[in-house]
């Protein structure tokens, strides 16, 4: 539905190179979420539902490109990419001119363009005390000036936004400048990441204790209707601007067809979306199977139903569901999982030759893919090579850092480092005091199947071990104050490159809480800072092989897997494609639903 | 009576504080860490003592117990932790369809559950008798995820009489005709054997008292004796078992809520204890714990109306 109202508005604006357009709201994306959100404040948030509804409302200065592999990022709000210093300190970008807010009662009936003040202001939100971003380090470990402006607020109990921060410059009402601390040739990663859109200054002002429940932004999407922790409903924002489908596929014939379904397409392609939130497996996969959904991330309980491995070795959808056309897409995900060493710890710590002889050997005994991957994960994992997700800058092809599944080598291992077994069948520490290691886990079914994978492990290298059970939250506050001996977690990455997860073993982020195993060598420092000051390339990948050969070396971590997703979608959904640093909202802008 | 009723609701004070005490005290013990939730693994020191501030978390207990007094008593429960939401609001808007599920399924549980215990205690003895109670025990040690779980997958996905789940906003009508009505079965299956067995054994008790033989010599029809007299002297365990369950309407059934979509108060629970959301927690318990003293209450006078020998102290 066209809105005719604004028409005199958008004639007098007269800036608008391309006029907005109205998506069809006939087509409705139903999908689901498993688990609830919390609210729609970008500064706010971190889990990825409300990430993903996020990212349809709110737009960062940059974007992924949805088709290409490698990942490639593209202006999204500006006019070209940002132009980056020779140092690699200062990136400038020119917003477009011409795009709009979603119409808000705060904007008095006008028109509300997006400007560079918007990013300046949505930026220095991230080191405001009261906002308490979670991901307020992607923009106050850089920007100069911008983490003083937070502790000088924190101080005062009030944020200045109008005290000018060294960092983030305005030079016109389309140009934005920052500068950052140290040179960083991967910041236009940050500046695409699904958080850092922009934000208006007077919705926050206005809307102050409640922000969370009212987005507005300039994306494809808005929000209609939200009912906490059971439904949300985005409908196309008709202040959108123009825009085409630009996907650029590879080589990959799938990749192609999808650009050809989706070509001269304007976004978002459906009116509206529609999620619900279902937490249970079953329901959510017999609502796919009903077809009152359209897309579903394929539960682990109907992996042995929905898919098989067919004579190559690969795994593909089950002759049933492909009779119904139903459509299945499996993606490497970008996350890493490990189970972590505290390095302070008397008995798993440290740095001497027979705490790595223990922690190796506990590697050994782990059985990635012989139980981990098949018992737990429902055989859609890989093992870990490294502690970078493989295929992503910094992932070292050719390193293997994975042990071997070998507990006679582990057995070894300690017996020739004085680890003896004692007469009640249980080996000893090096000074004869009992060995006994501690690992903490959580509640869940889930977690007991790891326990008593785990168990076996120990078992196998006669070690006597005790988990101890917590809420996860409980665990992680342990595991930040390094009280924790062992505990296995994991993380998806916030931007496609090593330096995303190779920052939780640099020995500063001890003190800044994210180096939960406490890791700290001088040799694995240099390389990562050093790490950080150069463009990708050959050099930087081998600082990045530097590091992961010091990880392999002193074993703060067991390897553990990197998640496969599996993905169904109905017949006629037409587009759809996971993109591994998108959330799970990443496609709605992009997919045609055509029931017809 | 009155005096009766005021002596009790003057009671219910200490009650109150004790509920309050032991609310506070499990969840300062074992309730978890917010901040840790809400900040997720990368989280620096700065962002830890900002929360803390925040959520109120850096006053001392005593300042935070007191507090929570001061929000039971003007039941304002502030926001939130998790969603910065209103919790009033929350509640508010969770408490209809929790009552509508739950609500309805105590209607429906009592109207099957009463007059079949009636039938089998009459029948007391027989092969009926012996087969339903039989029946009863063999359903009571299934587990209620056992029907919900079997009774989705065939009723609704294989059978397809059912939709899987849904919940309109909108329309009470929609979800009494549509979307509840497997729920509705499913949660009748659940509660109908225990009902069933529980609502029997008064009535048998009461059918072995004299005034049944006296009822039945007068010439008092079959019928008559048994709803009239019999089943009037039974309804006093009956009124307790659902002046007890009232209070736990609001809860509605946690389980039947998540795995049917529907935006009830006990999903909202589950939730809120995942997510160490103590505001809504508090909220939830300081509200049944309330309930739950005044329909005891209720419960008491309704003894008195339904047999007038009960004297009230």
């Amino acid at each position: 539905m066209t809105h005719l109202k604004w028409l005199p508005m958008l004639a007098l604006g007269g800036s608008l190179a391309l006029s907005a357009h109205a998506a069809d709201s006939n087509k409705v994306l139903r999908v689901s979420i498993s688990a609830p959100e919390t609210g729609f404040d970008p500064g706010k948030v971190n889990d990825v539902y409300s990430i993903g509804v996020i990212e349809n409302i709110f737009e960062p200065l940059l974007k992924y490109d949805y088709l290409a592999r490698p990942l490639k990022i593209k202006p999204n709000t500006v006019e070209a990419m940002p132009e980056i210093s020779p140092d690699g300190t200062v990136y400038t970008v020119r917003v477009k001119p011409g795009i709009y807010f979603a119409d808000d009662p705060v904007f008095k009936g006008k028109k509300r363009e997006l400007t560079a003040a918007d990013y300046a202001y949505s930026f220095k939100r991230y080191a405001d005390p009261v906002v308490n971003s979670p991901v307020s380090n992607m923009m106050t470990d850089w920007i100069v000036g911008l983490e003083e402006a937070g502790k000088r607020a924190s101080k005062r109990g009030k944020f200045d936004y109008d005290s000018p921060i060294p960092g983030i410059q305005v030079l016109d009402r389309y140009t934005l400048r920052l500068t950052l601390k140290k040179p960083n040739y991967i910041f236009n990663y940050t500046l695409a990441a699904k958080q850092f859109g922009a934000v208006s200054r007077e919705v926050i002002e206005a809307y102050r204790k409640d922000t969370m429940s009212h987005p507005v932004g300039t994306g494809p999407f808005m929000l209609k209707e939200w009912k906490q922790g059971n439904k949300i409903v985005l409908a196309a924002n008709p202040n959108y601007r123009k825009v085409v489908f630009d996907g650029e596929p590879g080589d990959n014939p799938e990749d192609q067809k999808i650009a050809k379904a989706l070509a001269g397409k304007t976004l978002p392609v459906v009116g509206r979306v529609e999620i619900r939130v279902i937490e249970e497996e079953q329901p959510r996969w017999l609502s796919f199977l009903n077809r009152q959904l359209d897309w579903v991330v394929l539960p682990k309980s109907a992996v042995k139903t929905a898919l098989h491995i067919n004579e190559a070795g690969e795994t593909e959808l089950s002759p049933a569901l492909v009779k119904r056309g139903i459509q299945h897409s499996r993606t490497q995900a970008l996350d890493v999982t490990y189970a972590y060493f505290n390095m302070l710890d008397p008995v798993v710590g440290g740095y001497s030759k027979d705490k790595i002889a223990l922690r190796r050997a506990i590697a050994l005994a782990y059985p990635v893919q012989k139980e981990v991957i098949p018992l737990y994960y429902a055989n859609q994992a890989v093992p870990m090579k490294g502690f970078v997700t493989q295929g992503m800058p910094g992932s070292s092809p050719g390193f293997n850092g994975q042990m071997p599944y070998d507990p006679a080598l582990g057995n070894a291992l300690l017996d020739q480092f004085g680890y003896k077994i004692g007469p009640d069948g249980y080996r000893t520490l090096p000074d004869g005091k009992p060995l006994q290691i501690i690992q903490a886990t959580q509640p869940s079914a889930l977690d007991k199947i790891l326990n008593q994978i785990w168990q076996k492990a120990f078992d196998s290298l006669h070690i006597r071990v005790q988990f101890k059970v917590a809420k996860w939250n409980e665990n992680l506050k342990s595991a930040y104050a390094h009280k924790l001996q062992m505990w296995s977690l994991g993380g998806t990455a916030s931007m496609p490159d090593g330096d995303d997860s190779m920052v939780e073993l640099w020995s500063k982020s001890i003190e800044s809480g994210s180096n939960l195993p406490a890791f700290s060598r001088p040799e694995f420092d240099r390389a990562f800072e050093a790490s950080r000051l150069l463009p990708v390339g050959p050099e930087r990948e081998a600082k990045f092989e530097q590091m992961n050969r010091v990880v392999a070396a002193y074993q703060p971590v067991v390897l553990g897997v990197t998640r496969m997703y599996n993905e169904l979608t109905q017949p006629y959904v037409i587009g759809f494609k996971r993109h591994p640093i998108s959330s799970i909202g990443g496609f709605w802008r992009y997919v045609d639903v055509n029931r017809n | 009576m009155f005096a009766f009723i005021v002596r009790r609701l003057w009671q219910m004070i200490p009650t109150m504080l004790g509920v309050m005490l032991l609310v506070f005290v499990l969840f300062n013990w074992v309730g978890g860490d917010p901040t840790f939730i809400l900040e997720g693994k990368r989280l620096t020191p700065e962002m830890l003592a900002n929360i803390r501030v925040q959520l109120g978390l850096d006053k001392s207990l005593p300042e935070q117990f007191l507090l929570f007094v001061k929000q039971v008593l003007t039941y304002d429960f502030g926001n939130s932790w998790a969603t910065q939401q209103s919790v009033a609001g929350t509640l508010a808007n969770r408490v209809g369809p929790s009552l509508t599920l739950a609500g309805s399924l105590l209607v429906l549980e009592l109207l099957t559950a009463l007059p079949i215990a009636v039938a089998v205690a009459y029948f007391r003895g027989t092969l009926t008798d012996r087969l339903v109670t039989m029946i009863c025990t063999v359903a009571m040690s299934v587990s209620s995820l056992v029907y919900i779980i079997v009774g989705q997958y065939q009723l609704a996905f294989a059978m397809d009489l059912f939709p899987v789940m849904g919940w309109d906003d909108g329309s009470l009508a929609t979800n009494l005709l549509v979307y509840l009505p497997l729920p509705l079965l499913l949660g009748i299956l659940v509660a109908l054997a225990p009902s069933v067995r529980f609502y029997r054994s008064f009535v048998v008790e009461e059918l072995n008292h004299d005034y049944v033989r006296t009822a039945r010599a007068k010439g008092l029809s079959e019928p008559r004796v048994l709803f009239k007299h019999v089943l009037r002297n039974a309804l006093i365990p009956v009124v307790t078992n659902i002046t007890m369950s009232l209070p736990f309407l609001m809860l509605g059934s946690m389980l039947l809520e998540r795995f049917f979509g529907i935006p009830g108060m006990g999903n909202e629970l589950l939730n809120a204890v995942d997510k160490s959301d103590f505001p809504v927690i508090k909220a939830i318990t300081i509200t049944i714990a309330t309930a739950a003293m005044v329909f005891n209450l209720l419960a008491d006078v309704l003894y008195k109306w339904i047999d007038p020998r009960v004297q009230l102290k």
